[in-house]
């Protein structure tokens, strides 16, 4: 608590310093050297279905910062380079990024393995790391503050999802969970919650993630007799499952997190099978102008949450550079928290931001992903969930909160 | 896990539908080892481009999906003609394991063709998705069912071809003795032309099957590719009907799996039918020696 | 630039070490390994469990790295030995992908998909990172040199000779006398011994190995090298690895410099070229850059 206290205090200092700064340095330093950024999705391999459109977030976002005039007079340069969703390619990526581009943050590392790779290396060159990582192991590495994680650890997700299920009288549920790092945990947290409202996970199955048949895993669902099952996977094996659970007349609930679902499933599936799925992802308020605007960016289609996430790791690291009036590693380590939470002014994108910061006022961000509130661990706190239904191809609000 | 006489059917029969999945692929790596004597791993590339080119005929132009599956034949057959003369066909003087390594590398190339100009998204055929018909608490869908007899008349078809034509004559001959088969006047190089184009267009449409159940992506055939290889090799590297049969036994064997043992050991249970097969019978289970 | 240079000659030595394995187990012995990545994941796995769980010191956790990969390779070639190429190649490839998913299931002793983090590395954390890259350079190209000078007395050694005889003609070799079961065995053991050592070395070089790093892109990436290199020379493998390398860290610069394409489609055309250098290379000079001097074989 102190240590944010005087983090706020130096904040404020650090902010007046870069004002005055940049007023002294006036032209010259807007035609200084650009603000390098490295992107690190998978474009290839299992996170394929994922990494163009998370690119494409953080690309937009930059468009716009440097149409606002870039930070502070400096344009803002993405170097992306693809990890194959393979931890010894999403190194030696981040190598190239980090000693040949001179990136001074790294986002958008999708895969946990890879994530885990790639975080010495952030922390060893000082520079942050912007991930979309569920595995709770993360955020525990030695990172010292160089790592945040817009992704809930999945004891946020799960317990938060549960609650929801239970709200909605579910008592009995399968959990369906691919091979990940948050496949037994999830299992942990689903188990203590359900049975303490008197309800039961009544099985749980972890399957491959690769393969194309799970007529035998469905037919354990259709046995067990429940009022719900949980599809803790990706959008490749959530598609199979979705359309075998049709196919089998499961009429009970289905609950899957949103990134499994989306809009490439809508185009995938008819409406009949996904209708009623109900999915979750963590939210910024309804009034939110961050999403919204994201949406109307990628033509007015559903965005999945891994999307919303990116967008809001190019404007952290923006933002964070733009207050710091510094844009080194440490420096937007330093300075994220400072524009993610706080009293300041609310802004949702960075054009505000940015305006916001050349005028001296302190800001909090609250993005497209949610309000963006990291903990000391680089964890987000303090997230709203939203839940919502399929109906005909598009999401439909259920819950907010 | 399995309670009563009824679990056990239903597994044999969701086993049955991942195989007939499997078998076209299957036969037509074997058909291609029959003929040219090496294993053509690109028929995980095969299956992907037979996939999207049936996608781009039942999707973009209307086709109906018994229509989009012969063009998926025609394109992935053609695109593996092309290959084979270009890229394999060459490397055959070097030996069988030349070839092999190449065809590897071919099913990368093959993918990320598919890639440039599709992207990672998923898609779907425009087909409705039916549900289960049940018999006495046996599930069986009638999509699936379909693409179980679609796979047996594809295989039939070929095993028609063989049985009954001078062309399978010729390709049995080459496949028995390719310098008798050339002294007796037939051409071995149409023989493997014929052959490559044959398994190749078969990928394709177990590939485009394979999406007709899930959903098609620059990884489509990568996904199911050990267990094609396993069918082949447990059914007899070479033998067309033990790559259907083979295609059977690593079917029904991860359903089973992944029932009796845990479903995320799916893929086990194909190496392990491999290593138990080689063990008792090298030569698999309707292959020749030699 | 610099540290970018040296981490990547790091991954060189190492993909070198993996292929100078490969071409004892196919280069002299010709049985062909497509299971590589499942023995350098099981020398990492070895390596970094029994260092970071056990506590043993780093040099006694790479020999068992070796070690362990070695006892699988004698393993699997006892149950291969008598199996055609083709056989081989689809059962090695099945091979890896099990020690992946065993990997990824055991929990209780792999930690699952989570892999493992913090594996200790010599002197990390005592020395800045760039030394401690060339720290690990020395070691890995050390590794490199000795393996080298063993492998190519090996090779010009009776033993090399009759591996040879047995690649060329087995049933030859057999009537010859020459026990061709052990032979193998000796063989196989030998090369899979190099490849664990060499996951050993990246698993402490990375500090963190998870099962999704053992996938079989590796296998081909290494198979690439020792045929660009030349199947059957030592020098050739370390020649291969280094331009594989080459090959996969130029084709970034490459893709980025050209226009009018999308990301994906940059990915696309990157994976591409490097299976298509790979064909082309087998198309061109299917001896390699440095061919075998003592290759006996008649008829090509």
């Amino acid at each position: 608590m102190t240590q944010t206290r005087i983090g706020r205090r130096a904040a404020l200092l650090g902010a007046a310093g870069g004002v005055t700064s940049f007023a002294i340095g006036g032209k010259a330093f807007g035609q200084g050297n650009p603000v390098v950024f490295g992107a690190l999705p998978p474009l290839t391999g299992a996170g394929g279905p994922y990494g163009p459109a998370m690119l494409r977030a953080i690309q937009q976002v930059v468009e716009e910062a440097n149409a606002a005039g870039g930070i502070r007079g400096r344009q803002i340069r993405v170097v992306a380079e693809d990890d194959q969703t393979n931890p010894d390619a999403g190194v030696r990526g981040a190598r190239k990024l980090i000693d040949v581009d001179r990136v001074t943050a790294l986002m958008g590392t999708w895969a946990s393995s890879v994530t885990t790779a790639v975080a010495p290396l952030c922390w060893e060159n000082r520079l942050p790391l912007f991930t979309v990582s569920g595995a709770d192991s993360i955020t525990l590495l030695p990172h010292q503050g160089f790592i945040f994680r817009t992704q809930p650890n999945s004891r946020l997700q799960i317990s938060t999802g549960a609650d929801f299920l239970l709200r909605q009288g579910s008592r009995r549920v399968f959990h369906m969970a691919a091979q990940s790092p948050f496949a037994q945990s999830s299992q942990d947290v689903l188990v203590e919650k359900f049975r303490a409202a008197g309800g039961q996970v009544a099985g749980y199955v972890v399957y491959e993630r690769d393969k194309t048949a799970f007529r035998s895993e469905v037919d354990q669902i259709m046995r067990a007799r429940v009022d719900t099952v949980f599809l803790n996977g990706y959008l490749p094996d959530v598609t199979i499952l979705l359309r075998e659970l049709f196919r089998a007349g499961f009429d009970g609930r289905r609950f899957t997190p949103a990134y499994a679902v989306n809009q490439n499933t809508f185009q995938t599936l008819p409406n009949e099978v996904t209708n009623g799925v109900i999915t979750w992802q963590p939210s910024p308020d309804v009034e939110s102008g961050a999403f919204r605007r994201l949406q109307t960016r990628f033509g007015n289609v559903e965005v999945d949450p891994y999307s919303a996430q990116t967008n809001d790791h190019a404007a952290l690291a923006i933002l964070a550079a733009a207050a710091a009036g510094d844009a080194t590693g440490v420096a937007i380590r330093d300075a994220v928290r400072r524009i993610a939470s706080g009293d300041g002014e609310k802004v949702d994108n960075v054009t505000d931001g940015l305006r916001a910061l050349a005028a001296g006022r302190a800001i909090n961000y609250e993005g497209a992903s949610g309000p963006v509130d990291f903990d000391e661990r680089g964890d987000i706190r303090g997230t709203k969930f939203r839940y919502e239904r399929a109906e005909n191809g598009r999401f439909a609000l259920m819950e907010l909160r | 896990m399995i309670q009563d006489w009824r679990d056990l059917v239903q597994v044999l029969v969701n086993g049955v539908m991942a195989g007939s999945v499997l078998m076209l692929p299957a036969i037509g790596f074997n058909c291609i080892f029959a003929v040219l004597r090496y294993p053509n791993f690109a028929v995980a590339g095969y299956a992907t481009v037979g996939a999207f080119a049936g996608w781009i005929a039942n999707v973009q132009w209307g086709l109906p999906a018994g229509l989009a599956l012969v063009a998926a034949f025609l394109v992935a057959g053609a695109a593996g003609l092309l290959a084979e003369e270009a890229a394999l066909k060459p490397l055959r003087p070097s030996g069988a394991l030349t070839v092999a390594i190449a065809s590897v590398a071919l099913t990368i190339l093959l993918e990320n063709v598919v890639r440039f100009f599709f992207g990672n998204s998923l898609r779907g055929y425009d087909l409705p998705v039916l549900r289960d018909w049940r018999f006495d608490g046996i599930r069986v869908n009638p999509q699936q069912l379909s693409n179980t007899a679609y796979a047996l008349a594809a295989a039939a078809a070929l095993f028609a071809l063989l049985a009954f034509t001078r062309l399978g004559r010729a390709m049995r001959a080459v496949a028995d003795n390719p310098q008798l088969a050339d002294i007796k006047g037939v051409d071995p190089d149409r023989i493997a032309r014929v052959a490559v184009f044959i398994g190749a267009g078969l990928a394709g449409f177990g590939g485009m099957l394979i999406g007709l159940d899930t959903s098609i992506d620059p990884l489509t055939g990568f996904r199911v590719v050990l267990s094609v290889f396993a069918a082949a090799v447990v059914g007899g590297l070479g033998s067309i009907p033990g790559a259907a049969l083979g295609a059977m036994v690593v079917g029904i064997g991860e359903e089973m799996a992944s029932v009796v043992l845990e479903p995320a050991y799916r893929t086990v249970t194909a190496f392990l039918a491999i290593l138990l097969v080689l063990t008792i019978r090298p030569e698999g289970l309707l292959g020749r020696r030699g | 630039m610099e540290a970018y240079l040296v981490a990547m000659l790091v991954f060189a030595g190492l993909y070198a070490l993996m292929a100078l394995g490969l071409n004892v187990i196919w280069g002299l012995a010709g049985m062909v390994n497509l299971g590589l990545v499942g023995f350098f994941g099981l020398g990492a796995y070895a390596s970094a469990l029994l260092t970071t769980k056990l506590l043993w010191p780093m040099p006694l956790g790479w020999a068992a790295g070796a070690a362990v990969a070695a006892a699988a390779g004698a393993v699997m070639a006892v149950i291969v030995a008598r199996l055609r190429g083709d056989y081989l190649a689809i059962v090695t490839l099945g091979f890896a992908e099990v020690i992946r998913l065993v990997a990824s299931n055991e929990i209780w002793l792999t930690n699952g998909t989570d892999g493992i983090s913090g594996i200790p590395g010599p002197w990390r954390g005592a020395v800045t990172p760039q030394q401690f890259n060339l720290i690990f350079l020395g070691i890995v190209w050390a590794a490199v040199a000795v393996a080298f000078v063993a492998l190519a007395r090996v090779s010009h050694s009776p033993f090399g000779r009759v591996l040879r005889a047995v690649r060329e003609d087995e049933d030859v070799a057999a009537v010859a006398g020459k026990p061709v079961l052990w032979f193998k065995v000796r063989a196989f053991c030998l090369g899979a011994a190099v490849v664990g050592f060499a996951g050993a070395l990246y698993a402490h070089y990375n500090a963190y190995i998870a099962p999704e790093g053992f996938a079989p892109l590796l296998t081909i990436y290494i198979v690439l090298a020792l045929t660009a290199g030349g199947v059957g020379a030592m020098r050739g493998a370390i020649v291969g690895a280094l331009l594989v390398l080459l090959l996969l860290e130029g084709t970034r610069f490459l893709a980025a410099a050209i226009p009018g394409v999308t990301p994906v489609q940059k990915a696309a055309l990157r994976e591409g070229i490097i299976a298509l250098s790979l064909i082309l290379l087998l198309r061109f000079r299917p001896q390699g850059l440095i061919p075998e001097r003592t290759r006996t074989r008649a008829s090509p």
